[in-house]
């Protein structure tokens, strides 16, 4: 048990920990102690942990670093799930928490070796090691990636829920600090709706742990105020992630995910602290001004026992004086600035703590461990002295929380004067307010957050604009006001001096980085990895920018910065995807299919049967008797209108203008390069309405496809309305499908009445129906197209009707099988991406001679040219012998085998007892019925033989019987 | 430890610059638009195989800026038509040597690519790859659950998904690269051999005169020359245009994301079309995912949240155990997409004017084999067969190229 008082104070007023309960979990297998309201790093801290992870390539010690989120330093396994903030993840009990990259654990980590050899691992090594000998690389490569990477997947992670929720709201403030605060109260006395979005267990922001200026006055209530607004919805503990085109931005909270559109965006994100660069800079026990302080207002815990403070600003005086009243002793206060640039709070520390004015640090001393720093003077060249301590303080500037801004496409410059990266263009309806966009104190922050506010409201025509001269005398007091970030990002040195703490990148490693020629800010990044870590450039990207800038001679600005990617925050998969929304489609007989035996088949979204168990015998009860197959997978579309048949001559490749009313006709549809897309029958049910059906995969693409083209000029006079879920369809196939058919109906069902292609309006069983006569099948067959809700009513009823008739359901299999006796092509199996409808035996479907149509152009050029290739039917030489679809058709050649073709479908007829099939072969081959080539199968070649025409009933005899 | 590496840590000063900035001349024997892989390397292959090396290579903004440093640096030769195969499978036969032809570890990592099948009319697809594959020599197989269980245990093989795998094609030699190391090192060899490399050189103009080219005008001033390459994306159809060419080019942008780096979880590359995802680890220990093109032309590069809200939807399919693993970086880069997803290459109706353009998704793939081919071209003047299939008159003679099912999502 690790004893959480030693650095656990009196309690703080404002603290977010519960000291009436306590509760343990684990850290590397030792119990911590914890209360509700820790974070595990607030935990760790408080029981004396400083080293919480090991660095990516060094494998150094790091500590809690930020406490902010922001740098790699607390990353650490939790359970199955890795790379977890220890320094925002709140302790829970019985956690079982694990430092990461680390064998055989923390303190004796076997890779820390590696930090003796940096001198041979200089940034980019890798490019120049490993080469020879080649057969090597592999065996390097698995030492490499073993050592890399940072947290575990466990295989077995169970899953877990997460959902997404939409938001509207007029304006979306991002940050629940001072300014955000004051900008939603600002908008919402306008009239908006406003939510604020806030990372934190409550809004405040640096309120809510810093020690205020004195000039700030006494601090209102502002997130009670905002709490009580009725047009404010506060979010807390809610991260936005990201912000795209037009306002729409991401959230997380927990395991929810939020999209928000918003009519305008007002980012108070604040900042976080700016490293300084300087010898072991990332020694655990360098903490930054921040993270000292939420440590100490929020979880009452002391960042340290012996505190050097580093700083630029009288921020860092005011931690200093913290620290003390908070019982640490402050050995040193280490001021770059002058005496006479220091405001008034300088002189309240204890009579000990020793204060060096234009001083600075030079590097960070301990095993391990901070146990003192080096002191030096800013500009003489003089030996640093010594000072000992277990804390040091950085607090030498801030760098803008302006990843959203980036994202949202604002203009930001360097600023000389401030040293800061600051918003310079706004985009229509983003607004920026308090720390990120440059205010320091505390009324400079709540008026522009008032005017971010107002302006808002203003864009949204909800207010008058607030008058420019209020915006002008703002900027003059953001200016006016003290510096907070000091212009230097590093300071001489001679050891390791990191600028990435997430790849562990050294201020050496970019100087040799850009002399190699990776001079450019963005092939410097690519180079040296920097700012690709877990940080994403929170914690780099500033310092690289001015130590580049330096470099190559350039200044900040003209250097430039890195693209900010989304995520803002990384995200987990699990969030990202919430629930799986990917519906199945069931037919309304799917619960009958399932219990009368069938084997189910995903088709496309749809499932369906497959069989009933016995394929060859489906397709005889068709060929001999009678078959149903439910086929309410297919595309149902129905175009209205005048302008249909001039639509569809446009869309398929046939002619439809004098397609009689009551007759049926099959299509074929091209896209622009007259490659074959769908097929079809089309019904003409009345001079002005049409009936459609298209594949089943392709029913939801194809009514895009031609929704495309209406609106693109096309839609004159015609609607296309699908209805491919409003009807089941079944087809009842076999020579005995009118007897089974007429006893449901008093309709005449014969041939003069009802012949082939045609479509008749009929009552079944005293259900409307449309019935189509067609044969995809090759026997006499009736399409039977009900509304769904009757879909099982009439399903039963035939097969009542077919009981006499010995009728069988049948399944895609035996389908497949019958069609295939059929030749009947089944596009996407037996056509490709190139496949045209002339070379795929379909030429007497292709009306060249028509209007404009999509392919005609290239399907003139094939017309002309003659096919290349042809799609024709095969058999086998060798009986039994039945190729796999996808075998290539080759030809025997001294330099080997050369492919000349390829099977599409192939099946074993239970009807003709041998091997049927369709295949591409060259055109001049493929013409000449009985032609001999072969197929490649296991490695051997098999004999096959060209075959035209259907293998069954080739004149169609039986269709019309 | 390479001796480069002991001189390195042991000298005071730094090791030699990659390239070296040249001045600009006012006339070349070659320009080059473009300085991304495919630019570069015809830079290389000019230089080193025909002695040609009065070139530039003109690039906008940084060299890789573009495609070569977007992708996700799969790098595989199991096309579906036998000409792509036969293309592709040079490529990796290049890339197999560059580390050592550079010297310079380009960190090219033969760990396997796998496309999932999850339908029936997949698995007909792979088979069909895989003998057209087998049959050019490449080695590729369709393989079964149990077979693919052994080689990626994470991958959910159950019938829980919605789309249940049911087989894959398997094709050991594909694997991934460092993709960045690809356009240095070209970049690096052929400024050696006297190339002139010009970033920050954005061209404004091409010069024609009675039908042949005559030189490009950029940013940065006028430049002759008798032989213009155009090997851009993203821009590629608005450099031709300079020229009077028309492409039939749409450009549409491709995203891709990374994770926060993890220990090695996954030594292959698994690739689904029917989810439209793909996955692989990098030595870093990120996982680099992707998907297919957005489903609309667009130059933004911005990205979009619908696209790593699917992704990762369908990622979890595969791989639920990843559903901590968090995402930590997405990007976008540009596709040139022909009609028939196969690049255009070779001559144009300007003399003088060659395009190497319309690389869709495939790009990065062809980068080494598409150099050598283009700087044949361009100093022979005779179009190699390897590419003669991809010539831009293709599409008027409707002699197109089937890639579309093997190129279309499987990056």
């Amino acid at each position: 048990m690790l004893n959480n008082a030693l650095y656990r104070l009196e309690p703080q007023a404002g603290e977010t920990i519960d000291r009436a309960q306590t509760f343990t979990f684990t850290f590397e297998g030792r119990a911590v102690i914890a209360h509700p309201g820790d974070t595990i790093a607030s935990a760790l801290a408080a029981a004396g942990v400083h080293v919480i992870s090991r660095s990516f390539k060094y494998h150094r010690p790091r500590g809690v670093m930020c406490m902010a989120g922001h740098c790699p330093n607390c990353l650490v396994q939790v359970g199955d799930e890795p790379n977890v903030r220890a320094c925002q993840t709140p302790a829970e009990p019985d956690m079982v928490v694990k430092p990461q990259n680390v064998w055989p654990s923390l303190k004796k980590d076997a890779m820390a070796f590696t930090g003796l050899f940096s001198r041979f691992m200089p940034v980019g090594f890798y490019y120049k090691t490993f080469i020879r000998p080649q057969a090597m690389w592999p065996l390097f490569e698995r030492i490499l990636r073993r050592i890399a990477g940072l947290g575990k997947v466990n295989p077995a992670t169970p899953p877990d829920r997460y959902d997404k929720q939409y938001l509207h709201t007029d304006v979306a403030v991002v940050g629940g600090g001072p300014a955000g605060l004051s900008a939603a109260l600002a908008a919402a006395e306008q009239g908006a709706t406003v939510s604020l979005f806030d990372e934190n267990p409550q809004p405040g922001g640096h309120w809510r742990y810093a020690l205020p200026a004195p000039d700030d006055g006494p601090l209102p209530d502002l997130a009670a105020q905002a709490e009580a607004h009725p047009g404010i919805t506060v979010y807390p503990e809610t991260t936005v992630l990201s912000c795209y085109e037009d306002n729409w931005l991401s959230a997380r909270r927990g395991n929810r995910l939020f999209k928000i559109r918003a009519g305008a965006v007002i980012f108070a994100t604040g900042a976080y602290d700016r490293p300084l660069i300087f010898d072991n800079d990332e020694l655990p026990g360098v903490r930054f001004g921040g993270a000292a302080q939420r440590l100490l207002r929020l979880y009452g815990v002391q960042p340290g026992k012996r505190a050097i403070v580093v700083t630029a600003n009288d921020g860092g005086w005011r931690i200093a004086a913290g620290l003390q009243a908070a019982g640490v002793s402050v050995v040193a206060v280490v001021d770059e600035r002058p005496e006479s640039e220091a405001g008034a709070v300088s002189h309240v520390l204890q009579a000990d703590a020793r204060v060096f004015w234009r001083h600075t640090i030079r590097a960070a001393r301990g095993a391990g461990a901070v146990e003192g720093a080096d002191i030096a003077p800013l500009d003489a060249q003089v030996r640093p002295q010594f000072i000992a301590g277990d804390l040091i303080v950085i607090n030498i500037g801030l760098t803008p929380a302006n990843g959203l801004l980036y994202q949202a496409q604002t203009k930001i410059s360097y600023n000389e004067d401030r040293a800061e990266f600051l918003p310079e263009t706004l985009p229509a309806g983003v607004f920026a307010a308090g720390r990120v966009a440059g205010s320091h104190a505390g009324a400079t922050e709540l008026a522009e957050g008032r005017l971010a506010g107002r302006q808002a409201a203003a864009f949204l025509g909800l207010a008058p604009a607030p008058p420019s001269a209020e915006i002008t005398a703002l900027a003059g007091q953001k200016a006016a006001g003290p510096k907070r970030s000091s212009a230097r990002v590093d300071v001489p040195g001679s050891q390791k001096r990191f600028v990435c703490f997430c790849e562990d990148v050294t201020d050496k490693d970019l100087e040799t980085a850009i002399a190699e020629g990776f001079d450019s800010i963005e092939l410097l990044k690519r180079y040296s990895t920097i700012s690709m870590g877990p940080c994403q450039g929170k914690m780099c990207a500033a310092n690289t920018i001015h130590l580049c800038a330096r470099h190559t001679g350039q200044s900040v600005a003209q250097t430039g910065t890195t693209t900010a990617r989304p995520p803002l925050a990384p995200v987990s998969l699990g969030v990202l995807a919430g629930q799986n929304m990917e519906p199945v489609k069931r037919t309304a007989l799917d619960a009958w299919h399932r219990a009368n035996g069938a084997g189910m088949m995903v088709a496309g979204l749809w499932m369906r049967p497959e069989h009933y168990g016995n394929p060859p015998a489906e397709v005889q009860a068709v060929r001999e008797r009678v078959g149903l197959i439910d086929v309410s997978t297919l595309g149902k579309l129905q175009l209205t209108g005048p302008g249909a048949p001039d639509f569809l001559d446009r869309i398929y490749v046939n002619k439809w203008q004098k397609l009689g009313v009551g007759r049926v006709r099959y299509g074929v549809m091209c896209n622009d390069e007259g490659v074959v897309m769908n097929d079809g029958v089309t019904a003409r049910l009345s001079e002005t309405t049409w009936y459609t059906t298209t594949t089943s995969s392709g029913a939801g693409a194809i009514f895009e496809w031609m929704q495309w083209w209406l609106q693109s000029g096309w839609g004159g006079e015609v609607h296309v309305t699908n209805i491919s879920e409003v009807n089941a369809a079944f087809n009842l196939a076999g020579p005995r499908a009118r007897a089974v058919l007429q006893k449901l109906t008093d309709a005449d069902l014969l041939n003069e009445a009802f012949p082939y292609m045609h479509v008749r309006h009929l009552t079944l069983a005293g259900v409307a129906c449309m019935v189509m006569r067609i044969g995809f099948t090759g026997e006499l067959s009736y399409e039977i197209h009900c509304p769904t809700g009757a879909a099982h009513y009439v399903w039963e009823r035939l097969l009542d009707a077919g009981r006499d008739f010995g009728i069988a359901p049948f399944g895609v299999e035996a389908q497949r099988i019958l069609r295939l006796e059929k030749a009947h092509i089944i596009v996407g199996q037996d056509t490709d991406a190139l496949s045209d409808p002339i070379s795929a035996d379909m030429a007497w479907a292709v009306k060249l001679d028509k209007a404009d149509f999509l392919g005609q152009r290239p399907l003139r050029q094939v017309a002309q040219d003659g096919p290349a290739q042809r799609l024709v039917g095969f058999t086998m030489a060798r009986p039994g012998l039945v190729p796999d679809e996808g075998l290539q058709i080759v030809r025997p050649t001294a330099a080997g085998p050369e492919i000349i073709g390829w099977v599409t479908s192939s099946r074993h007829s239970p009807t003709l007892n041998q091997t049927i099939g369709l295949c591409w072969l060259p055109a001049p081959l493929a013409g000449q019925p009985g032609a001999t080539f072969t197929i490649r199968m296991n490695g051997k070649l098999e004999e096959a033989r060209v075959h035209h025409g259907p293998f069954y009933d080739p004149q169609g005899d039986r269709l019309r019987i | 430890m390479s001796f480069k590496l002991i001189k390195q840590a042991f000298s005071s000063g730094q090791p030699p610059p990659m390239w070296k900035p040249q001045p600009l001349k006012d006339r070349y024997d070659v320009v080059i638009i473009g300085g991304g892989g495919h630019g570069l390397a015809t830079a290389y292959y000019l230089a080193r195989e025909h002695g040609i090396t009065d070139v530039a290579v003109l690039e906008k903004r940084y060299i890789g800026s573009g495609g070569s440093g977007r992708n996700t640096a799969i790098v595989r030769s199991n096309y579906l038509t036998p000409e792509g195969v036969r293309f592709y499978d040079e490529s990796v036969k290049l890339y197999g040597q560059m580390s050592e032809e550079f010297d310079f570890n380009v960190m090219f990592s033969r760990r396997g690519h796998l496309t999932l099948a999850h339908t029936d009319g997949a698995v007909r697809t792979m088979r069909r790859r895989a003998e057209v594959n087998r049959l050019q020599g490449v080695d590729s197989r369709l393989i079964w659950p149990d077979e693919l269980a052994r080689l990626c245990p994470p991958l959910d093989l159950s019938d829980h998904p919605r789309y249940p795998v049911q087989a894959a094609l398997y094709h050991p030699p594909g694997g991934i690269i460092r993709h960045d190391a690809v356009v240095w090192g070209y970049a690096r060899h052929a400024v050696r051999r006297g190339v002139h490399l010009h970033q920050l050189t954005e061209v404004t103009g091409i010069t024609v005169e009675k039908g042949k080219v005559t030189g490009v005008n950029t940013r940065r001033g006028r430049i002759k020359a008798g032989t213009v390459l155009n090997v851009t994306a993203g821009w590629a159809g608005v450099i031709a245009d300079m020229a009077g060419v028309k492409l039939p080019i749409a450009t549409s942008p491709l995203q891709a994301c990374v994770t926060e780096p993890l220990k090695p979880f996954l030594d292959v590359i698994i690739v689904s079309g029917s989810l439209h995802v793909y996955i692989s680890q990098s030595d870093r220990g990120e996982l680099v995912m992707g998907a297919a093109v957005d489903p609309f032309a667009s130059y933004s590069m911005r990205g979009s949240f619908s696209f790593i809200e699917g992704l990762a939807g369908h990622m979890l399919e595969l791989f639920p155990s990843l559903r901590h693993v968090r995402l930590m970086r997405q990007w976008a880069g540009l596709c040139d997409m022909t009609p028939d997803y196969s690049p255009i290459m070779g001559h144009t109706s300007v003399d003088g004017f060659l395009v190497d353009v319309g690389w869709g998704t495939y790009g990065f793939k062809a980068i080494p084999v598409s150099g050598k081919m283009m700087a044949q071209l361009i100093a022979t003047g005779q179009t190699p067969d390897l590419i003669r299939p991809f010539r831009l008159s293709r599409f008027e003679e409707h002699n197109l190229v089937g890639e579309k099912g093997a190129a279309s999502v499987g990056h």
